[in-house]
């Protein structure tokens, strides 16, 4: 993937100009010009595409991430407030809209892969930077004095020798001098902010009940649509009987489309409620006849070796002579994201353009899907990002999106579309099922060699949608041959699919010999990216197996993992406090299993210890120990929040999730069958942020990998029954079965 | 139809079978009331009917009649909010906040039951209500820092 460096970032700062509104326009005429035009108009400094100095010296912050409960306005506002010297009540967020300039991950508008701090700590921090020197600067030609006699505090720049300005005063004269092409951030050691403040700037909204979600957006006009979906994925409707549904009180329309039957109304309800006079004939579905217990049983029984990833050493021989041998395979299950707030979407299409409001991580998957969708310019598409009511992968798919545009262009009107969550949880795009064999030797007391066949269904393959958003400046037909050419490679297994082995080619164990292949299982039902993507299922592998040759061996988990990894670092830093943290050295009291496990992702480093009873056959969750080390941790406190709740998601799936088919239909449809795990099961969370000397790196995904091989290998300490299935639980019940 | 909600008397004209919540969120303008499984399974419509927390997606609006309804929009006086929602702010509760409206309303309709709970009675109590951030350790935390703080400020 491209890589997001400051360079990028600063060449959006200076070709940017003033331009903080999408009306300014790019690339013509002089930048300065266009920036001094924009404060002589409305006496603002607009110092790039994302910060603002107003004249009653607030600051604007335009953050082009989507806010679902990871607080990446809480982190971003810190960042900036930081930098420029403000209270953080004193700077004014708001999203950006899709933007072409602002598409600064992976050629795109997206949040995802744990980056957006990592991302703003080089990027967002030097703009604010370069902010704060154009307002020293003009300070500092006003007053005579060299700018390293001057300082900023509270808003404002201040010299030793006694004047001061308000930061608002110097707009206009600001944006007559060049941008910084290398401004200077605050050193690490003077921040009263960062790595300090410990609040959420979105709390109070959140428990008022005034925050305004994308399922409580309204666009004047508007009428709300409601669509029945097939029984199978990729159904559509045949045959549509919607007479009595038409007659009803607030229904405006019943239009069958190749996704379902929309059913159009004045309000939700109406729409919802009609449902029931509608009667329709479907097609049979793209994923006709799939059945996940004999997809699984072939992905067992499959034995050809993959694509290669990594091969380092010889593994193929060491395990040919190895005398302490362990051979498993690991599985794991298709999963929904199920967020709290459903599927939703607002859409209005006029034309040749479209205009979408939707509770997205992506804008510009959205733009290029509805553009697809609607056979117009991406470009055409303007998205506005809305509040997420959680997101974990699945809001980067625009399919909610795309289906409220093509209702809107069918009744001319606004739509917004609200799935049901039986809709939500049915509608595809699950984390992709995997089955993985392994193969390890020890030898004295070491691993000496492993090898990996990783079978999984391809994200890559089924979003070529998001490969197309990827790829910058590439003509329509040329880009769609490179899309299609890099998916036939992967299909055909020519190349490996990053995703799946992600967590396993890369991990930072110097295991000597390291085989790492994979093989895309391939049918028609898509999946995507969910809470740690591939290292959701690639964590509880490496950390089960690294346990099960560690039991071969005869050795401490913690001892056996400190031999094959490096001894300075946030691996051995993570190592050290958790053994601390738990009390590992103390055995734990009848009746408790306790597991230990690590992992690396999002350049993050997290070691969890879970404590785990089996009450009544029910695998119970006590306690988790939980160490982070995230480089610098901008809001310590919401660190602690996200590996608290990658730790609860994680231990939902590992216990109980699983999205299951039978003759192509979902099996799992609200959360009595996919059941998330409540309070009354919530394990005691200890979470431990290390003061790291790195710089930032992911935090809202890096939790979850551990929490489960965590579980599973305090289940077999406990039992000595080893789980090598997800979901653990049904995996408990079955053991011993064949 | 009459309904009462937040103190104040309502008109709304819609089927008796329409559910609380779609008629709080569509008819009154109530939208800190969320739609999340439409099953009674996940608690984000949790309201309080009569004083009992009550699951709104599943209550058709015909058999409130004229038992005062109260929304999360309800429970705070203007610019004061209630201990509970101090106590959410405190512990940094929210993540993505969607389900701590229904959160919130079940732990205020504890609190009424039980001013001081058990780890055990918060669990029975607030374990209809999902949360997919999984901010459980921080909703204890806060329900009891709320129950402290409503108790010290009945001391008063």
């Amino acid at each position: 993937m491209i890589e997001v460096s400051r360079r990028g970032f600063l060449r959006g700062v200076l070709a940017g100009g003033g331009a903080l509104s999408l009306a300014v326009t790019f690339g013509c005429g002089d930048k300065n010009a266009t920036r001094i035009e924009h404060a002589d108009r409305t006496g603002e400094l607009a110092a790039n595409l994302y910060i603002t100095v107003k004249p009653d010296g607030r600051i604007g912050l335009t953050i082009n991430k989507a806010e679902m409960g990871q607080g990446v306005t809480t982190a971003y506002m810190t960042m900036v407030a930081e930098e420029l010297g403000v209270p953080i009540d004193r700077i004014d967020m708001k999203y950006a809209d899709s933007h072409p300039g602002m598409r600064e991950s992976f050629n795109m508008q997206i949040t995802g892969g744990s980056t957006s701090t990592k991302e703003a700590f080089g990027g967002l921090r030097h703009g604010a930077a370069a902010a704060r020197e154009m307002l020293v600067a003009a300070a500092a030609a006003d007053w005579r004095v060299p700018v390293t006699e001057c300082s900023v505090a509270d808003g404002k720049v201040v010299h030793a020798g006694g004047h001061t300005i308000g930061y608002g005063e110097l707009t206009k004269r600001a944006a007559h001098l060049a941008v910084p092409a290398h401004p200077t951030p605050k050193a690490r050691k003077d921040y009263t902010l960062v790595g300090k403040s410990d609040r959420r700037v979105d709390a109070r909204a959140k428990v008022a009940g005034t925050a305004v979600f994308g399922i409580d957006f309204t666009v004047p006009d508007m009428v709300n649509a409601h669509v029945i979906h097939g029984p199978v994925y990729g159904a559509s409707p045949t045959q549509v009987t919607a007479d009595a549904a038409k007659r009803r009180v607030g229904v405006i329309d019943v239009i069958a489309l190749p996704f379902g039957v929309a059913i159009v109304a004045a309000k939700y309800w109406q729409a919802r409620a009609a449902a029931q006079d509608v009667t329709v004939a479907w097609s049979k579905g793209d994923v006709h006849g799939l059945d996940t217990a004999k997809m699984a049983q072939a992905m067992r029984d499959y034995h050809e070796d993959g694509t290669v990833a990594v091969d380092q050493g010889d593994a193929g021989k060491v395990l040919a002579h190895a005398t302490t041998k362990v051979e498993v395979i690991y599985e794991a299950p298709y999963l929904a994201h199920a967020a709290m707030e459903p599927q939703n979407a607002t859409a209005m299409v006029h034309g040749d353009r479209a205009e979408v409001w939707a509770p997205t991580q992506s804008p510009t998957i959205v733009q290029t899907m509805v553009g697809h969708a609607l056979g117009i310019d991406r470009e055409n598409v303007l998205v506005h990002v809305l509040l997420c009511g959680g997101g974990f992968g699945r809001r980067a798919i625009g399919d909610v999106c795309v289906q409220a545009a093509l209702i809107s262009k069918r009744v001319g009107k606004p739509v917004k579309l609200t799935w049901t969550r039986e809709s939500d949880m049915t509608q595809g795009f699950y984390r992709p099922v995997y089955a993985v064999a392994m193969k390890g030797s020890t030898h004295d007391g070491k691993v000496d060699a492993v090898a990996i066949n990783c079978l999984s269904q391809s994200i890559a393959l089924s979003s070529s949608d998001l490969i197309d958003a990827a790829l910058p400046g590439i003509p329509g037909p040329i880009k769609k041959m490179v899309v299609n050419g890099l998916l036939a490679m992967i299909g055909s297994n020519s190349v490996p699919d990053m995703f799946s082995t992600e967590g396993l080619s890369n991990t930072p164990y110097q295991f000597g010999n390291l085989h790492v292949a994979s093989s895309p299982v391939q049918n028609k039902l898509p999946v995507c990216s969910w809470r740690s993507v591939g290292n959701s299922v690639t964590g509880f592998v490496m950390e089960s197996f690294v346990d099960e040759l560690a039991v071969a061996a005869k050795q401490d988990p913690f001892a056996f993992r400190r031999k094959m990894l490096p001894t300075t670092g946030k691996q051995a830093r993570v190592l050290d406090a958790l053994e601390k943290l738990s009390g590992w050295s103390t055995a734990p009291k009848s009746g408790v299993g306790r597991g230990m496990a690590r992992h690396f992702a999002f350049e993050t480093e997290v070691g969890e210890v879970a404590e785990v009873e089996i009450v009544d056959n029910r695998i119970k969750v006590r306690r988790v120990y939980c160490v982070v080390d995230c480089g610098l941790a901008v809001n310590p406190d919401l660190v602690k929040a996200q590996m608290e709740g990658g730790i609860i998601f994680g231990l939902s799936a590992a216990l109980d999730q699983e999205i299951t088919l039978v003759d192509g239909v979902v099996q799992q449809t609200n959360f009595d069958t996919f059941p998330p795990l409540r309070m009354f099961e919530a394990p005691e969370i200890i979470v431990q942020v290390i003061e790291s000397p790195d710089d930032p790196t992911g935090v809202g995904e890096p939790g979850l990998p551990p929490a489960s091989a965590a579980v599973a290998n305090a289940i077999f300490a406990l039992t000595g029954t080893r789980l090598r299935r997800m979901p653990l639980q049904r995996a408990w019940n079955e053991r011993g079965a064949k | 139809m009459k309904l009462q909600i937040n103190g104040k008397p309502v008109d709304v004209d819609v089927p008796s079978d329409t559910p609380l919540l779609w008629v709080l969120r569509e008819e009154v303008g109530l939208t800190g009331t969320k739609f999340g499984c439409g099953k009674a399974l996940c608690g984000a419509c949790t309201v309080h009917v009569d004083g009992n927390a009550k699951r709104s997606c599943v209550t058709a609006v015909g058999d409130v009649g004229d038992k005062p309804i109260v929304t999360i929009e309800g429970i705070a006086s203007d610019a004061v909010l209630h201990p509970v929602q101090e106590a959410w702010i405190a512990e940094n509760v929210p993540q993505c906040g969607y389900c701590q409206c229904g959160q919130i309303m079940s732990a205020v309709a504890l609190l009424r039951a039980k001013p001081q709970p058990t780890d055990a009675e918060i669990d029975a109590a607030m374990s209809a209500n999902l949360c997919r951030c999984g901010t459980y350790p921080r909703i204890r935390r806060a329900v009891h820092r709320a129950a402290d703080a409503i108790a010290a400020g009945a001391a008063k």
